[in-house]
């Protein structure tokens, strides 16, 4: 899906679409049709075919819209009145990927095949003219303080800072209004580019030395594959594709352990394992535990299969989630909530023994059944809280999803304003902040400039606490009021940073 | 606008992260528009999100909704739709009773999935409908065993498919039949019940079925992992691959090393494992005795019984463990024998029942302190023998002392060649050195040794104190020590020993010793390299050194390290009987070291070592002009592999 919006954004001169108009018979997979979607017609390409109950039915991908919207729509749903728009001719190294749908999905493989890699190509040509310029501005300033430092990301930042001060860093003496924010976020725009330029081959590599994330298309199954899950006390629709076994696709539910997270095709096995399973929280040690909810600590390499049925779970929500390596390199921090049942599992989120490129979130999810409930934030506060104990400062690895930009958003801003609004305050710099909150340079500047706070007066730089946010937070602290405020209490952490030694990491121990 | 100009103004306008900002209400700035900022001050900032679902119509919403708020407009909560999640209409409280009950402190919890789920395997409709069918049957049939439970159907077909994934691991790959039950019968186990195993052969018909008709692949759901094949990347199913550890740069050298650490490793992980065996066949062994020793004690106590019943007196000496004891002696105390190193002679009975020992039985005290006796004067003999030996000398050791001169024969046993017959050796001592110190049918001169070679003693536990430090082990291992001084003057003396090597091989290493006490140069030796020796002697006679004999002769394993060489590296030199304490002849020995270790360095190995050099005496000279030049004293050894 990306590459489609990334043309649409910006390509130079998208080769021109064929259109015209086809019947029932002419539509094929690569398609983009209209569809009736909620009361109006949006632009969707078919994806997938099949026939049901004798009728033929269309897996389509709403232009615009997130994957996890894609459906299977019945013929009628679809205008064949509009013109439609043909799929570009077939590239012959898409051979693979077509392959591999139409074995999964053997409906009519017509090995149409997205354009995902083609387009990265011509990203490549498009981005690279502007990427020397960025690295070396990167590159200027590689000593500055480490130690501060929480990781790549994070050094970059501050790196970017510096090297403006001191080298009197004007990369582009044309551009009056070049400023060190212009720097940076140019650095930061680079490092989200890079992924799309990234081949398959780095991507792979990418996701062997660290990461859980992918930004390639050719690592994601388009059409997701089972159609309802039942789970603990919920029946949920899953979003994305996730690698259970392939029969699996054809069943109408998926029986999910809500405790050791086993899962079964049909019901009779499920309810033998449920008189087996003795298991009434997640396998490892409780690090955290209050009123509300506890924190469980899963070793990947300890709990091997718990944390496969975790991720093989998640990935059914999460899009950018990738199974392609094995989980011994994460621990998986495990949120849940409990009664005389036992601990149900709420959320997760997962984080690399070691990051190299300083996160200190992997991939991070609301089990649906229980999203809007405000359980993300606790989550990501429980991440910073562990990158305060460790003394580093985190971020969550890229890229993040819609939801999780939104929870971090939220999360941030909430954190920030407090801070800024704590009684007798008058001053505040940006690394403070991030000291203070565990929270990177980065993504300080990035709440503050997102919510119009950083402004330029009187030849300073000043944080404005804008009415709008503060009245936004005491509307917030009302609700909470009400509510209960839930947060987490570093009192109640019981943790000390787990040590990984080398040898452990080489052998895999 | 001149580059300074840039420059200058962009240093006004910088933001750094280090410095504190003035944190202000929106009525102490200056209103400025939210484009302006944008503009000029406030870049946008980089998502996270990736680009092309970025744009996405709900999230774009719900930014601009937040934007809106933040800038004071009143926006009702968005949210990015979803697909549904509701509730489930399964009996959550019979799937899952409540029997969770919080612990107070927290949680800590190691046991794995499968530690908790029992069987792996869980029954389908369609094996309950089997099931169903199957005892059915058995019910007609008035069985004796009854129904089969579901669990048993589990457990019996859970132990085909691990049966099946060991014995064909491949079975999705090459197809292969499915496995017969004669095998899987034979394969049976602790992990399968008995109560189990009586329907293995009726649950074996129907898991057959099933598994023909999945084409042999197992039964329970897998996910799909890598195959090494290369339809792997592109599978999308396949999942949870095996992150390489780290890619060293390989080579053949890196290949090499690797290998042999490899082995190294095993050799000794399989050396502590032998090890490990072999601690517990001695202890098996030796619960065993200790149920002899019971068994003998006990019956000893019932004949002791009878006998006392019927007064008879005499023939007590059954009722002790009869030791070859010199004479009998006085008692010493409890404390001394606590002292002895245990196990080093037989324990005779105990009496459990604590009465004062019958008098006509030799008293255990008195045999445990004789013994005792025995090894004190022993110890005390040695410490005094060996301070008289280092009479006059100044101890300039620095490392433990080679064995002493005359007396020791490094356990060699003489050979006594011709028509002599072979004597029959003395029990052989053992020592730490794992040498097999044997006793050579020489004339004893230790004659008043006390030591018996006594089977199970360790010299080593008799005189820990004194000797260990700096007397070399053979030396107490030899004993009776062979005489220097050859029975049979004519004819060269060969004499061998076995000893454990590297690795526990043994070696059987030969000696050959002249025998007449000539003087050098008239020396006879019936093997051709009597001449290079000789020359060589002479050639280093003059040579002085002050060098200790006894380094000297240490030195003679420094150069010679045929043990190292391993197969049968056929050396040979000359021993030369001398007085070894006259001055001029340490001198001498000295010299030789000194010039065994420049040839030593010189040479790139002496040519003795040449592997699998001939037997022959052809071969001999310069071997044993290196043998010589080190060791006057040390008759020659030959090294062969026995084991
Ligand atoms: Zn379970």
């Amino acid at each position: 899906m990306a590459p489609r919006e990334v043309d649409h954004e910006s390509a130079p001169s998208p080769a021109p679409v064929e259109k015209g108009f086809a019947t029932l018979s002419t539509l094929r997979i690569g398609v983009k049709v209209f569809v009736e979607k909620d009361g109006e017609e949006r632009k969707a390409e078919i994806l997938s075919m099949q026939t049901r109950k004798g009728k033929p039915t269309f897996y389509v991908h709403y232009e615009e819209f997130n994957k996890r919207l894609d459906e299977w729509v019945a013929a009628e749903r679809i205008d064949l009145n509009r013109e439609v728009e043909w799929p570009a001719p077939e590239k012959p190294d898409k051979k693979k990927q077509g392959a591999a749908q139409s074995k999964a999905h053997p409906a009519k493989a017509d090995n149409k095949i997205p354009k995902g890699q083609k387009r990265s190509r011509s990203q490549v040509e498009r981005d690279s003219p502007a990427t020397p310029g960025i690295t070396e501005s990167q590159g200027q300033g590689k000593a500055p303080e480490p130690s501060k430092a929480g990781g790549k990301e994070n050094r970059d930042g501050s790196v970017a800072v510096i090297s403006t001060v001191v080298e009197d860093g004007t990369p582009k003496p044309e551009d009056e209004e070049m400023d060190l924010v212009d720097v940076q976020d140019a650095a930061a725009a680079a490092k989200a580019a890079a992924p799309e330029i990234y081949s398959r081959e780095d991507e792979i590599e990418k996701l062997r030395t660290s990461g859980s994330m992918t930004q390639n298309q050719t690592e994601i199954s388009r059409v997701r594959n089972l159609n309802r899950i039942q789970m603990g006390d919920a029946e949920i629709e899953p979003w994305y594709f996730s690698p259970y076994p392939v029969e699996f696709s054809d069943e109408d539910m998926v029986y999910i352990c809500e405790f050791c997270l086993e899962y079964f095709g049909e019901e009779k096995p499920f309810h033998r394992h449920r008189s087996k399973c003795t298991l009434l929280h997640p396998p490892g040690n409780e690090i955290y535990r209050d009123d509300y909810v506890s924190f469980f600590e899963i070793d990947g390499r300890r709990q091997r299969t718990w944390c496969r049925n975790l991720c093989l779970l998640s990935k059914l929500f999460l899009d950018h989630k990738t199974l392609y390596y094995d989980v011994d390199p994460f621990l998986f921090y495990c949120m849940c909530t409990r009664d005389e049942h036992g601990c149900h599992l709420v959320g997760y989120f997962s984080k690399e023994k070691e990051s190299a490129e300083g996160y200190n979130v992997a991939c991070i999810l609301t089990l649906p059944q229980y999203q809007r409930k405000g359980f993300g934030k606790l989550l990501i506060a429980f991440s910073y809280e562990l990158s305060k104990r460790e003394g580093k400062l985190g971020s969550p690895e890229k890229p993040l999803s819609d939801l999780g930009l939104l929870g971090y958003r939220a999360f941030w801003q909430e954190t920030i304003v407090d801070l800024l609004m704590e009684p007798g305050r008058t001053d505040a710099n940006v690394e403070e902040l991030g000291t203070l909150t565990a929270m990177t340079t980065n993504d300080v500047l990035h709440t503050l400039q997102n919510l119009n706070m950083l402004r330029y007066s009187k030849n300073q730089h000043v944080i404005v606490l804008t009415d709008a946010i503060i009245e936004q937070r005491e509307r917030q602290k009302e609700k909470e009021k009400i509510k209960g405020k839930k947060s987490i209490d570093s009192e109640r952490l019981m943790w000390k940073p787990p040590v990984f030694t080398a040898s452990s990491r080489t052998w895999n121990w | 606008m001149t580059q300074r100009q840039t420059a200058q103004r962009f240093r006004q306008r910088k933001l750094s992260t280090k410095q504190n900002l003035p944190v202000v209400r929106e009525h102490e700035v200056e209103k400025t528009t939210a484009e302006e900022d944008a503009q000029r001050h406030i870049p946008r900032v980089e998502t996270g999100v990736e680009k092309g679902e970025e744009i996405e119509h709900h999230l774009q919403a719900v930014i601009s909704a937040s934007a809106a708020a933040a800038v004071g407009g009143k926006v009702a909560q968005i949210y990015i739709p979803t697909p549904e999640a509701k509730a489930s209409s399964v009996k959550y409280s019979d799937l899952y009773p409540r029997q969770f009950q919080q612990p107070a402190t927290y949680i800590r919890f190691s046991s794995t999935v499968e530690d908790c789920t029992g069987t792996p395997y869980c029954m389908t409709s369609e094996d309950e409908a089997w099931l169903k069918v199957l005892n059915a049957k058995r019910e007609r049939g008035r069985n004796s065993i009854g129904p089969c439970s579901e669990d048993a159907f589990e457990e019996v077909i859970s132990f085909f498919e691990a049966t099946a994934q060991t014995k064909q691991p491949f079975a999705a790959v090459d197809n292969p039949p499915v496995i017969p039950y004669d095998e899987m019968e034979d394969a049976f186990d602790d992990t399968i019940d008995p109560s189990a195993r009586a329907f293995a052969r009726d649950i074996y018909s129907h898991w057959k079925a099933q598994r023909v008709k999945r084409g042999n692949r197992p039964l329970m759901s897998n996910l799909k992992f890598e195959t090494g094949q290369e339809t792997d990347d592109a599978d999308p199913y396949v999942c949870f691959r095996r992150r390489e550890v780290r890619q060293v740069r390989k080579t053949r050298g890196r290949d090499a090393q690797v290998t042999e650490k490899l082995k190294k490793l095993r050799k000794e992980l399989e050396d502590a494992r032998y090890l490990v065996h072999m601690v517990k066949q001695r202890e098996l062994l030796r619960k065993e005795q200790l149920a002899i020793d019971r068994k003998i004690f006990e019956q000893r106590s019932e004949v002791k019984k009878v006998k006392r019943d019927l007064g008879v007196k005499g023939d007590d000496e059954d009722l002790i463990n009869q030791k070859p004891v010199p004479k009998p002696s006085k008692l010493k105390t409890d404390a001394t024998i606590a002292q002895r190193a245990p196990g080093t002679i037989l324990r005779p009975p105990t009496r459990p029942d604590g009465r004062p020992p019958d008098t006509e039985i030799v008293l255990l005290d008195d045999q445990k302190a004789e013994k005792q006796r025995m090894i004190d004067r022993s110890v005390e003999e040695r410490i005094t023998q060996h301070q008289n030996w280092n009479v006059g000398f100044h101890d300039l050791t620095w490392r433990p002392l080679t064995p002493p001169l005359e007396p020791s024969n490094n356990g060699f046993q003489t050979v006594i060649v011709t028509d002599h017959a072979l004597p029959s050796p003395p029990p052989s001592t053992e020592d730490d050195m794992d040498v097999d110190g044997a006793a050579a049918p020489s004339k004893p001169t230790e004659a008043d040794e006390p030591v018996e070679p006594s089977d199970s003693t360790p010299t080593t536990t008799l005189a820990p104190k004194a000797l260990r430090s700096s007397t070399p082990l053979s030396y107490l291992a030899s004993t009776p020590a062979p005489s220097p001084q050859p029975l049979y003057p004519e004819a060269p003396v060969l004499s061998f020993r076995t000893r454990i090597g590297r690795n526990n091989r043994t070696w059987l290493d030969r000696r050959i010793t002249p025998s007449t006490p000539t003087t050098p140069s008239t020396l006879l030796h019936p093997f051709s390299n009597l001449f290079n020796a000789s020359k060589a002697w002479h050639a280093n006679h003059s040579l002085d050194s002050d060098l200790d004999f006894v380094v000297a002769d240490r030195m003679k394993y420094e150069s010679d390290n045929d043990e190292d060489d391993g197969e049968g590296g056929f050396v040979r030199d000359l021993l030369y009987p001398v007085d070894h304490y006259s001055d001029e002849s340490m001198r001498l020995r000295s010299a030789f070291a000194v010039a065994g270790r420049r040839d030593s360095v010189g040479q790139a190995g002496p040519p003795g070592q040449q592997q699998g050099g001939g037997q022959g005496p052809g071969q001999g000279g310069g071997q044993a002009q290196e043998g010589l030049l080190v060791a006057p004293r040390v008759p020659q050894v030959v090294n062969a592999s026995v084991s």
